[in-house]
């Protein structure tokens, strides 16, 4: 047995026990690490002269755990063909989703390991979305082996189902790119020609040379009408056939309108042109769809979720013959066997075999399920204690998991109320202002039909929704950036406001006040043969070799050097530490190596209790529980003094629900929920007038969270209720929760104040426009300075400092050991 | 002023190859990711990275 820690792991961070074997050597200094898999991470790092990594990393790297991975199953002629694209030169292309990435030097850690590799050709990994582009010729380089390579280093790659022309979102965003560049290099010249105009329609000028000038405008414009302002057109055009009127066809009638007139006046070689506004108009307004655009795709937020829940390859029997497939292949009707430890691949009935199911990434229940034969079993739910043979009855697109998520994206297309009456007062406003473009237009034919036209663009320009569309935008983007800095990561623009409306807020329990993962809450000394620290020493060095939920409360404590490990899913693992062999998991197992009988009919609560004990008897007990977060209480607090009420729903039982509402000082607490009763009940609450916020985090959330006027995500859940939440929460502190309720009614605030002034500044330009004083261009330039107060007036949200005693992100989680003190 | 119709031609076509410019630059992904390049800069240095077999799990 060892000593207490001492030193921290050199790759990971967390403690090593001093006199650990592991160690990693570094231009002749050696460096202690806590565990094998450390150690491996760290030798293929060194070897392969990457060390530098070590010094440009921002953060430690989670510690690697040994999972039974099955790579060559991706050497198959089926998965390369749905994974991977063959070129014509032979070679094929590989787009990988890579968990564990936190920061840039992972990416060139990734790029330059894998470079070495033979037979590969490229690889790009891109930091922000956390995926990688693999060129490589499989005939030199298996796919095995570069998944293989990156599980090595400590990352979990997950290879993508191959699509033409790459992700949707990436594509969206060059789009936009290239109509920014279009409309604003645009916008520059046209804007040099149009006061060249205008300060010749003062002082003169050649009328030849005026024509010239119309006519390179026209030619500038023609690009930045047709392809830039395109969205703003097919929109309008859809909002038409819809029969709505959005905010879409002002401004697509404003610049068609401008463009068009100014074609004529240019080929007529008269009157007034009006590109410099059409394009003006098109720069500023893509400009604020882009900001918005750029923060709804986050970062991190696009992954393939829900095909991370199933695992890599699944053992199908056919007749006498069993062959390792992925979960792709499987048809209806196949049999497959799933071993304790593994996910079940798709939807099916178990024909043999008993065994514990994990469902908690489904039904949010934190106990397993026994499962006997008859029984369904869903896919992405992890097989805990026994081998079963399942029949498969659904797949892919008819499977429960998948279910789920349509269920999610329903509830995200129907998101009502807020989104609604935006909607209606638009297309009021709009009907409004075209309604007076009309009567403007009308009146101008009859009093003076020359200054018709300049006069109902200036109406159309004045009146543009640019405070609206633009200034709104701006004070979103500029909290958004000041709550990504307190670690509050908002998705999508129209959270803030409710977030800000706000007054229940609901809390799921498992993960979202509580860790959502057991902790030591309590070692008991079963002998005195061996002290508290020497216990946790080896409980931890034998958890880290299994895959068992409950091993994840023994993360981070410092482990003794362990060889000759045996892991028995769902009953244990077995090892040598120091001299003795040890084993650590239920009673009955540990018993087993008890030379003597241990006296000890200890009661069979195995899920709760794990022991630990070597060939002469018991050594330790260790209680685990699922324990609130440290700053549970206090947040919960300073959310009510902000006037949101709380309370929880949760599918977990109804006592341990009410127990950690009791922790929280009496919140109202809802047990037992299954996630069509969790919508219900935030209906319900809506239907009472509030405004309800859902913070939650597993993936049975994830419709609830979608159904809420604002949902909230822990960022340690799972990623499917990322996608679907408004907010993130980075980190595991729940305190930022309340310093963005704040920020969001000081962006609200920020928001009338601009809307306050766009109407006090369309009240008195409209009546200038109507009345023929105001040229287009005037109303241009009193667009354009109006929407420069409005974003500057936003950037004030930049500049405030958070309140004392609040740091920005909290520090990862995994640094801290969980146990609890004696 | 006939150096204008010398001049604003010149600039129309600086304007199209500044477009093209930036088109081949997205299409090529140089903004898909705007995080990692400047870090990149920091990590590559003349140092090649060398071969060898210390690590023989991974040989």
């Amino acid at each position: 047995m060892t000593t207490p820690p001492s030193e921290l792991c050199f790759h990971c961070g967390n403690a090593v026990a001093s006199g650990s074997a592991f160690a990693v050597c570094i231009d002749g200094t050696s460096h202690p690490v806590c565990c094998g898999g450390c150690e491996a991470a760290a030798n293929l790092i060194v070897g392969q002269g990457l060390e530098r990594f070590y010094e440009f990393r921002t953060a430690a790297d989670q510690m690697p755990r040994y999972s039974r991975r099955n790579w060559p199953v991706y050497d198959r002629q089926e998965a390369l063909r749905r994974y991977t694209r063959l070129r014509r030169d032979g070679e094929r292309e590989l787009s990988l989703q890579i968990e564990g990435m936190h920061c840039a030097a992972c990416a060139w850690l990734i790029e330059n390991s894998i470079r070495q590799l033979e037979g590969i050709t490229d690889i790009q990994v891109n930091a922000s979305s956390a995926r990688a582009e693999v060129r490589f010729d499989p005939a030199r380089v298996p796919l095995s082996r570069v998944l293989e390579r990156i599980h090595t280093l400590g990352y979990q790659p997950q290879p993508l189902t191959f699509s033409a022309g790459g992700p949707v979102w990436m594509t969206e965003r060059r789009t936009a790119l290239k109509r920014l560049a279009v409309a604003g290099f645009g916008m520059m010249q046209v804007m040099t020609y149009a006061v060249s105009l205008y300060a010749g329609a003062m002082d003169g000028i050649a009328p030849d040379l005026a024509q010239l000038l119309r006519f390179v405008s026209l030619v500038v414009a023609t690009p930045v009408v047709l392809y830039a302002a395109q969205p703003f057109f097919t929109a309008a055009w859809r909002g038409l056939r819809m029969r709505t009127l959005g905010m879409d066809l002002p401004v697509a009638l404003s610049i068609g309108a401008a463009y068009v007139w100014s074609i004529w006046a240019t080929l007529r070689g008269r009157g007034a042109v009006y590109f410099d506004s059409a394009v003006m108009f098109t720069f500023f307004l893509l400009l604020g769809r882009y900001i918005e655009m750029s923060m709804r795709h986050g970062f991190g937020l696009h992954h393939d979720a829900i095909a991370r829940l199933l695992p890599e390859s699944v053992m199908r029997i056919s007749g006498l013959q069993a062959e390792r497939v992925i979960p792709d292949e499987l048809c209806s009707g196949d049999r497959v066997r799933i071993l304790p430890g593994e996910r079940v691949p798709a939807d099916g009935e178990i024909l043999s075999g008993r065994t514990d199911i994990d469902e908690s990434m489904l039904t949010g229940e934190s106990m397993p399920r026994p499962r006997a034969p008859g029984d369904s079993v869903i896919a992405g739910t992890l097989n805990l204690t026994g081998a079963v043979e399942v029949r498969i009855a659904r797949v892919g697109q008819d499977s429960t998991l998948a279910a789920v998520s349509r269920l999610l994206e329903r509830a995200r297309a129907s998101r009502p109320h807020v989104a609604d009456v935006a909607d209606r007062v638009a297309a009021w406003f709009v009907g409004g202002v075209l309604l007076l473009a009309l009567l403007v237009g009308v009146y101008w034919l009859h009093a003076d039909a020359a200054r018709a036209f300049p006069t109902v663009l200036a109406v159309l320009v004045v009146t543009c929704p640019c405070a609206l569309s633009l200034a709104t935008p701006a004070a979103l983007a500029a909290g958004t950036t000041r709550l990504a800095g307190l670690g509050l990561l908002v998705t999508r623009g129209r959270a803030l406001e409710a977030l800000a409306r706000a007054d229940r807020i609901v809390f799921d329990k498992t993960g979202t006040l509580t860790r959502g993962q057991p902790q030591v809450e309590e070692v008991r000394l079963l002998s005195g043969r061996a002290t508290r620290e020497q216990c946790i020493a080896a409980a931890a060095a034998l958890e880290r070799h299994s895959e068992h939920p409950i091993a994840r409360a023994f993360d981070g404590a410092a482990a003794a050097a362990v060889i000759d490990v045996r892991s028995s899913p769902g009953r244990g693992v077995e090892g040598r530490v120091g001299e003795t062999i040890h084993r650590i998991g239920r009673a009955d197992y540990v018993h087993e190596i008890c030379a003597s009988q241990c006296a000890a009919a200890l009661p069979e609560d195995a899920r709760s209790r794990v022991f630990l004990g070597d060939v002469d008897g018991l050594l330790a007990e260790f209680v685990l529980k699922d324990g609130l977060r440290d700053d549970a209480v206090v947040a919960v607090q300073r959310l009510r003094a902000l006037g949101l009420e709380p309370c929880i729903a949760s599918g977990d039982r109804a006592p341990v629900v009410a127990e950690v509402a009791r922790q929280l000082g009496g919140v109202p607490a809802l047990g037992d929920m299954r996630a069509g009763d969790k919508v219900a009940f935030v209906r319900s609450l809506q239907d009472q007038g509030h405004i309800v916020a859902m913070v939650g985090d597993g993936v049975n959330d994830a419709p609830v969270l979608a159904g809420a006027d604002v949902s909230v995500a822990i960022g340690s859940g799972t990623d499917l209720a990322k996608v679907s939440a408004d907010v993130v929460l980075l980190g595991e502190a729940l305190a930022p929760l309340g310093v963005g309720v704040e920020t969001a009614r000081r962006c609200m605030g920020v928001i009338r104040q601009n809307i306050g002034w766009a109407v006090l500044y369309n009240a008195t330009a409209v009546p200038l426009a109507a009345s023929g004083w105001l040229q287009p261009w005037m109303a241009a330039i009193g667009m354009s300075a109006s929407s420069l107060l409005v974003v500057l007036n936003a950037t004030r949200l930049l500049a405030e400092r958070p309140p004392p005693g609040l740091t920005a992100v909290d520090p990862p989680a995994n640094h801290a050991p969980r146990i609890a003190p004696a | 002023m006939n150096i204008l119709y010398l001049l604003i031609p010149l600039g129309l076509g600086m304007v199209a190859l500044m477009v093209w410019a930036f088109f081949w630059a997205v299409k090529r992904g140089q903004f898909d990711d705007l995080q990692s390049p400047a870090v990149q800069i920091l990590l590559d240095d003349d140092t090649r990275p060398v071969r060898n077999d210390r690590n023989p799990r991974d040989a």
